[in-house]
């Protein structure tokens, strides 16, 4: 083997053997270091000041600036987590064999608050980085809840950014209605003191309304499918843009705004990792994987005693469930909403995500939430170009990976916590 | 009752634009069982090719070098655009569809989408953000048809789109190319073992629904001249739902639904407020397609793989 | 007592008369034959008993309730189940997926246990996987378990479809040509698992075949079918020499 390769893998090989709970404490050190040194680093490095995307923003603005900022990465996220995971690697995976122990439940727990302390670290250096953290959070929740719909039972439903509207109006007039001022229920009533906890109500209400909205294209879906079903749910989608458009009662296209400040970051992130827990466990059950027989093919399906109308239902129910909770979290992040964001760019944007990610994927989803979200933010120095990369990076996955880059991958909780080494130094 | 006509003059030129562009909706989608979304694109495109034509043409014309009348201009500009859009159509099927001639039609329809994306920023690229005129090449006479008032330019669109339409139907009907477009739509895989050159066949299909394209936006030019690159947003993914309404493949029913989609939006102008348009509108549509769930001339759905 | 019967069943597609009077009887431990030239009839009946068609007169009863009318996936979960001709797998799934997805009825975790991933459902998946692994082991496929069935060789994939029909834990199993496309040696063990399946389990099986030495050997009466009627039943025997039968197969030549 030539030194050049054997040397380049001998370097990355023991990376593989860093258990996930390795990672989380890496990047919890890394943004650790940035939150007390950050700034110095930067000023150090000749930057003006603590890059906020990865140091894309700053590299597309002011090019000469792209060793600097290359270099502030590597100092600040490269090395840190790169040292301290390889070091650490008997530690951590001692750590991660002695947490599988307990119950499940308690092992998730630790490692989301890692991850969420991580992430509140990342987001407290500024409110831009706080705002990219939610959107991208919400992204993840409705390319999810698409992928329920297009990858899980195959269909091509272009009625997501509905249910968001139908979530996020929802979920504004409970808010604004019951807790800021009188435009829609009369003289405020219930103590502000008592909003973020109803907040959760004003969600699951917008959810509702989104579930109730998608009747009217889960139950077209029993007689058509595929071209059919993509006409009913664009149908859908027009339709509810209009109808919003005309309510007065929320001010129609110009927009409601006032909502409370009551998404911030920890709200999103857990709404998010109910999302992704809830969609995960129906899809990997055996009524969850009755989406996949229907799409397979649906008459042997019912001839395996699957309820194919019942799943169809289900499937569109809380697929937009959570489509209407990730709209109603977006009003609340905006803290405005208005009927043209839930528009055929909005509708292309989520199917973009989804096909980039990866279809029938929890992973596939993460991924091209986070991919395309962050890339979207980090390119918009260029402004107008972002609009050609972007396209142009799904079509070339569509031509090498039609089904999307991470599609078909079933998320084992249980083995994604697990240590990739044993005690004893094997892996 | 004057109205009820003047309505029904302005909902055939309306619908003019979308069965037109449906059409090009439902010859590919008959051959290749894939929706082009970038093709309310390639209207736009078609649009704004016009226009550089046209004032092209008329720059030239005045400049003395080649006086031309303006009906002329117009003629040679939809012909020339037409010509030049069918390329950018080729184009978009050689690029994006063919290396997905066996993929999923889903992720087919999602390059198609990216497709257009690309073209719409394109057009702001070059042509930056202010929007452009198409110019003015024919004098608006209004004739007063009994308390009906119809501009020539009105009865022109609706002319020139039912006799492109017929154009087409001649086409398929009587051309051995039509014939294998026809055969192609039936039964996609035996056609090459008749010895038909299925890549150049999809190309043609590609490149007559373009310029149809291209003509329904040069049309829409005429009696709307302001252009956008967004435009073709719209009227594409509407003439999308009339192709489907029409039925697979149908042209007659891709023609018939567009009518009815412009029918439909411009009555419901009539009779309700303007903003409800889109509601009611695309809720007839939704009620139609609930009882006649394949569409005026469609097949029954059968099983198809679609991932 | 028989667990199937099926009075004067006649179906028609529009003016086309595709059935026409099937009749038949069948008790739990019987294997039944149903031979017939292409298109005599024999898939529209089987889509007819298993409620993909409703059939135009007649009527199906399953222990003695009428089940003609009822919605497939109900006619399922009462005790009928089958094979196609034509594979239909779910070509994305997993081998184990497929065998699991026969007890969708029976489950009884509901939404929230899908959703919230309780105790319950745990230990239902748990116990719906064990059955299923059995059936593998039946079928001798345990070791393809996790593989996706797209991938499969066509013998696998044909035990994968038995191993799924079982897995609603019918009391009547409909096999549509489950030898189609074998060579001698999958089709003696396929031969083999329908006995042991038989034998084992004790349904009712209703066999549509073109081998007529599978039909002969498994197969305690048949029926024989020519455009949708029934032309001959009765033993193998009998039926091997029923002019009306060679007739049908080819002319005035001998078949056997």
């Amino acid at each position: 083997m030539p030194v050049k390769e054997r040397t380049s893998r001998n370097l990355l090989a023991p990376y593989s053997r860093v258990p996930l709970l390795g990672w989380f404490c890496g990047a919890l050190i890394a943004v650790t270091l940035e939150r007390f040194a950050g700034i110095p680093i930067a000023l150090a490095l000749g930057l003006p000041k603590i890059p906020v995307l990865f140091g894309l923003d700053i590299m597309l603005k002011k090019p000469a600036l792209v060793p600097n900022a290359i270099l502030y990465v590597f100092l600040v996220y490269g090395l840190p987590m790169g040292v301290t995971t390889r070091s650490s690697i008997s530690l951590t995976n001692r750590l991660a064999d002695w947490l599988i122990r307990f119950p499940i439940a308690i092992t998730v727990a630790v490692h989301l608050a890692l991850l969420y302390t991580t992430l509140h670290l990342w987001a407290g250096i500024s409110d831009y980085r706080a705002l990219v953290l939610k959107l991208t959070l919400i992204a993840v929740m409705l390319t999810l809840s698409l992928n329920v719909i297009n990858g899980y039972m195959g269909e091509f439903s272009c009625s997501h950014p509905g249910f968001m509207a139908l979530g996020a109006y929802c979920a504004s007039v409970f808010t604004v209605g019951l807790f800021v001022d009188d435009r829609f229920f009369g003289a405020v009533f219930l103590p502000p003191a008592l909003g973020p906890f109803l907040f959760p109500i004003a969600l699951i209400l917008g959810g509702f309304l989104a579930s109730f909205g998608a009747l009217f294209v889960a139950i077209p879906s029993f007689r058509t499918r595929g071209d059919y079903l993509a006409i009913i749910s664009l149908a859908f989608l027009f339709i509810v843009k209009s109808m919003i458009e005309n309510l007065e009662f929320v001010r129609g296209p110009r927009g409601l705004s006032g909502q409370p400040d009551w998404a911030d970051l920890p709200t999103v992130f857990l709404w998010t990792v109910l999302c992704v827990w809830s969609i995960n466990n129906f899809v990997r059950s055996t009524i969850g994987k009755a989406l996949n027989a229907v799409r397979d093919n649906e008459m042997a399906a019912s001839a395996m005693t699957v309820d194919t109308r019942r799943t169809k239902i289900v499937a569109f129910l809380f697929a937009a469930f959570w489509a209407g909770v990730a709209g109603g979290l977006f009003a609340h992040v905006l803290r405005y909403v208005n009927p043209s964001t839930f528009s055929i760019q909005n509708l292309a944007e989520v199917l973009a995500m989804v096909y980039f990610g990866g279809l029938n994927s929890v992973y596939g989803s993460i991924v091209g939430a986070v991919s395309i979200s962050l890339l979207g933010e980090a390119l918009r120095p260029l402004e107008i170009f972002k609009w050609i990369i972007i396209p142009l990076l799904l079509i070339l996955v569509m031509i090498f990976r039609p089904t999307g880059l991470i599609a078909f991958k079933d998320l084992d909780v249980t083995s994604l916590l697990r240590p990739k080494q044993n005690p004893g130094g094997e892996v | 009752m004057a109205i009820f006509f003047q309505n029904l003059v302005n909902a055939l030129q309306w619908g003019s634009f979308y069965a037109l562009i449906a059409l090009g909706y439902s010859m590919v989608y008959s051959i290749l069982m894939l929706f082009n979304f970038a093709h309310g694109d390639i209207f736009m495109v078609g649009a704004y090719i016009g226009f550089g034509v046209s004032t092209g043409l008329l720059a030239l014309s005045s400049s003395g070098a080649l006086a031309m009348p303006n009906w002329l201009i117009l003629v040679l500009t939809i012909l020339f655009s037409m010509f030049l859009t069918s390329f950018v159509g080729m184009l978009v099927e050689r690029v994006g569809y063919r290396p997905l001639r066996n993929a999923p039609r889903a992720s087919a329809a999602i390059t198609g989408l990216m497709i257009g994306i690309i073209l719409e920023t394109g057009n702001l690229v070059l042509m930056g953000a202010r929007r452009v005129s198409f110019p003015s090449l024919i004098e608006t006479t209004v004739y007063n048809v009994g308390g009906v008032f119809v501009t020539n330019k009105k009865i022109m669109i609706v002319l020139v789109s039912l006799l492109l339409t017929f154009a087409l139907h001649q086409f398929v009907r009587r051309t051995k190319w039509g014939m294998a477009m026809r055969a192609m739509a039936f039964d996609f895989a035996v056609v090459p073992l008749m010895g038909v050159p299925v890549n150049s066949m999809i190309a043609l299909t590609f490149a007559i629904g373009s310029a149809l394209a291209a003509a329904a936006g040069i049309l829409f030019g005429v009696a709307y001249p302001v252009l956008d690159p967004y435009m073709g947003i719209l009227f594409g993914w509407k003439a999308f739902v009339a192709a489907i309404l029409g039925g697979r493949g149908s042209i007659l029913g891709a023609t018939l639904a567009g009518f009815l989609l412009g029918f439909t939006e411009i009555f419901v102008a009539m009779i309700f407020p303007s903003t409800l348009r889109d509601l009611i509108a695309y809720s007839i549509i939704l009620l139609i397609l609930t009882f006649r769930p394949h569409g005026f001339f469609g097949e029954p759905y059968s099983a198809r793989l679609r991932l | 007592m028989p667990i199937l019967r099926v009075h004067n069943m006649s179906h028609d597609f529009g003016g086309l008369r595709a059935v026409q009077d099937y009749a038949l009887e069948i008790e739990m431990g019987q294997i039944r034959g149903l031979i017939g030239p292409n298109g005599a009839g024999k898939t529209t009946i089987f889509n007819l008993l298993t409620g993909i068609y409703t059939p135009t007169e007649g009527e199906i009863l399953l222990d003695g309730k009428r089940i003609n009318g009822l919605p497939a996936h109900q006619i399922a979960s009462m005790g009928i189940s089958r094979t196609f001709q034509n594979l239909l797998l779910w070509r994305h799934m997993t081998v184990l997926e497929h065998v699991k997805m026969g007890h969708y009825s029976r489950i009884r975790y509901g939404l929230f246990g899908a959703f919230f991933g309780t105790t319950k459902r745990h230990k239902e998946e748990a116990e719906i996987e064990e059955k299923a692994y059995t059936l593998l082991d039946m079928m001798g496929i345990r070791h393809l378990s996790d593989q996706v069935v797209l991938n499969l060789p066509y013998g696998a994939q044909r035990r994968v479809e038995m191993a799924r029909a079982l897995a609603t834990q019918p009391r009547i199993l409909l096999l549509d040509e489950p030898t189609a496309g074998m060579n001698p040696e999958e089709l003696g063990q396929i031969m083999e698992i329908i006995r042991r399946v038989h034998d084992e389990l004790g349904l009712a099986i209703l066999l549509i075949e073109h081998r007529l030495k599978v039909v002969m050997e498994l197969c305690e009466r048949i029926q024989t079918l020519n455009f949708g009627e029934v032309i001959a039943e009765g033993t193998p025997e009998a039926i091997q020499n029923d002019p009306g039968v060679i007739d049908a197969y080819l002319g005035k030549e001998s078949v056997f």
